[in-house]
């Protein structure tokens, strides 16, 4: 008996409670279960273990590189301020998980659990309705991470095993529920590509389906439109970030001044000149962010990849889940500008509404939600209800992203650690969710979950000789309704 | 051994989505290959040491000087399209050699 204790006792301290031999480690079981030769799961180990190790660093930078900051910024205004971006969102819950004494581990066991559900809401579809595989890895991670924070947050008495069970199931409710509420849009949108979105802005893509016809009529054009090319340099993260950044904290900085920074924050040189230190201070956001990228990268996609391989086995015939830019090709580039133009235009609007109605937490706009929320909108917008939607949308959106992040941030507790996740559906649905977690407990879980899964129920019932043949037949969709 | 970069905004989602259509096309057709997945702005820099960039079709004119260079650019309209991948992949690189 001692012995299976030590051993336990060795594998919970070195490995269940250490994220990344924890995710090696599935990976190399999951690579050994599928056959692979044992070098390439030993490289997926390796790979996986090394990418998140990255990660833990530049998670860790992005909060060191803030706490200053935030620490005047509380100091002097009684302020808190909140990047909205998932990964600052995930750095941020990973600094607060940790805080509160728990494992950043249980964010995969959450991950793994709620992949699991997702699949058996499938292969029960002809009850559940569920037609969808959310097989996006990264956003998958990123979610994992604020709901863990949110139920921890909202249950601190629950057991580990408790917070996995009921988060795992949530989140793969939410998954399958609300990527199956986009099949019908993203058919329309790519004339049966046969996929649909597992991102961040589900329920947005089909609130903006259901609205943009009502808005804006085909009519204008905006693929006429003739838009300045500077705007281009957008379309690359690290200068976007760079810029965003250096605009926001340029103006922080400024008003903050040189003494109190000086004081406050020792990699400031004493020769050194205020505004390139702000500069160099801005850059390093982008630069945590880009080593933060490529850890997420090189241990999602040994994930993704086998998670695609199983959602392929087990369910043919399924719709598989995917990132938001995979229909940036059915859309013309022109909307994609046009959706980040008027979604940050709403957010800045809105950011300064914050300030002058003094709400405690300041946003800060990140590059992520602004620009593939409402890029996304923009597209979808633009299909049924022309530029006019395509405007119009995006901008409600950027207004809703700020307001519902401030809250959340706030409510959550996040901005103590100067960022919160952002996306659409994370300023807006999650919330919701969150408040009932927190004043309903247990029962307001089993409600939500409920609700949720009563979506594909009426989403059937209102179009139940389509329902399944949009998703797995869009040719013989498309003439039995054009007769 | 054929060299192919694919590339999305974020190098994250869609390229690996990429990564994984075109992997099983060039297995089918029989061409070896080595495939990578990045970002545009990372790709953009590494893109002449590549045979062949994937990307979205609205990325595609971020690849210009690498196209003016002979690296061979495929634009992809759905990037989960298994005939358009084949199709275009027969056009672009099998016709060409």
């Amino acid at each position: 008996m001692n012995i299976i204790m030590t051993i336990w006792g060795f594998f919970q301290n070195n490995i269940l409670t250490k994220p990344a031999f924890f995710v090696g480690f599935i990976v190399l079981i999951g690579y050994l279960l599928l056959k692979r030769p044992f070098y390439e799961a030993l490289a997926g180990f390796i790979k996986a273990t090394v990418g998140y190790l990255i990660l833990n660093v530049a998670a860790g930078g992005l909060v060191n590189n803030f706490r200053p900051i935030l620490a005047v910024l509380k100091d002097r205004f009684n302020l808190t301020a909140a990047v909205i971006d998932p990964y600052f969102g995930q750095a941020a819950a990973q600094a607060a998980v940790e805080k509160a004494g728990k494992s950043f581990s249980m964010m995969m066991v959450v991950l793994l659990i709620a992949f699991i559900f997702n699949i058996v809401l499938v292969l029960l579809r002809k009850w559940t309705k569920v037609r969808t595989v959310f097989i996006t890895g990264h956003i998958m991670v990123q979610q994992s991470s604020t709901a863990l924070w949110m139920v921890f947050f909202c249950f601190p008495q629950l057991s580990n095993a408790g917070v996995v069970t009921m988060l795992g199931l949530l989140l793969g409710t939410y998954w399958a529920v609300a990527s199956n509420l986009t099949v019908e849009a993203c058919q329309e949108l790519t004339e049966g590509g046969g996929f649909a979105v597992g991102h961040q802005q589900m329920f947005g893509i089909w609130l903006t389906d259901k609205i943009a016809g009502k808005i804006g009529k085909k009519g204008k054009k905006l693929e006429d439109l003739e838009l300045p090319g500077f705007l281009s340099i957008f379309n690359e993260n690290v200068v976007a970030t760079g810029i965003l950044m250096l605009v926001f904290f340029g103006i922080i900085m400024t008003i903050l001044g040189p003494e109190l920074l000086h004081k406050i924050d020792n990699t400031f040189g004493k020769t050194q000149n205020f505004y390139f230190y702000i500069i160099e201070k801005s850059f390093n956001f982008a630069v945590y962010l880009s080593i933060l990228q490529l850890g997420v990268r090189m241990f999602v996609s040994e994930l993704t990849e086998s998670f695609q391989g199983i959602s392929n086995r087990l369910l043919p015939g399924s719709i598989p889940a995917v990132d938001c830019a995979a229909t940036y090709g059915f859309g013309h580039p022109n909307a994609i500008t046009i959706g980040f133009l008027f979604g940050a235009l709403g957010q800045f609007l809105m950011i300064i509404g914050l300030i002058v109605f003094k709400s405690p937490v300041l946003i800060i706009t990140g590059f992520v939600p602004v620009f593939f929320d409402n890029a996304t909108f923009a597209v979808f917008a633009n299909k049924k209800g022309g530029l006019k939607a395509a405007a119009i949308i995006p901008f409600i959106s950027g207004i809703l992203q700020v307001l519902g992040g401030a809250f959340a941030a706030y409510f959550f507790e996040l901005a103590k650690f100067g960022g919160w996740h952002g996306n659409f559906d994370w300023d807006t649905v999650w919330p919701i969710i969150g408040v009932i977690m927190k004043y309903g407990k247990y029962a307001g879980v089993a409600v939500v979950i409920l609700l949720l899964l009563s979506i594909p129920q009426f989403q059937y019932r209102k179009n139940k000789d389509h329902y399944f043949t949009i998703a797995e037949d869009y040719e013989s969709y498309a003439s039995s309704i054009s007769k | 051994m054929l060299k192919v970069i694919a590339a999305c905004g974020s190098g994250m989602g869609s390229s690996q989505i990429i990564k994984m259509k075109i992997e099983k096309i060039f297995k089918k057709l029989g061409i070896s290959v080595q495939i990578h997945h990045s970002s545009v702005s990372e790709a953009k820099n590494l893109a002449s040491n590549y045979d062949v960039v994937f990307c979205s079709e609205a990325l595609k004119g971020n690849f210009a000087n690498a196209a003016a260079n002979g690296t061979i650019v495929i634009g992809l309209k759905n990037l989960l399209s298994e005939q358009e991948i084949e199709q275009k992949i027969i056009e672009n690189v099998v016709n060409k050699k």
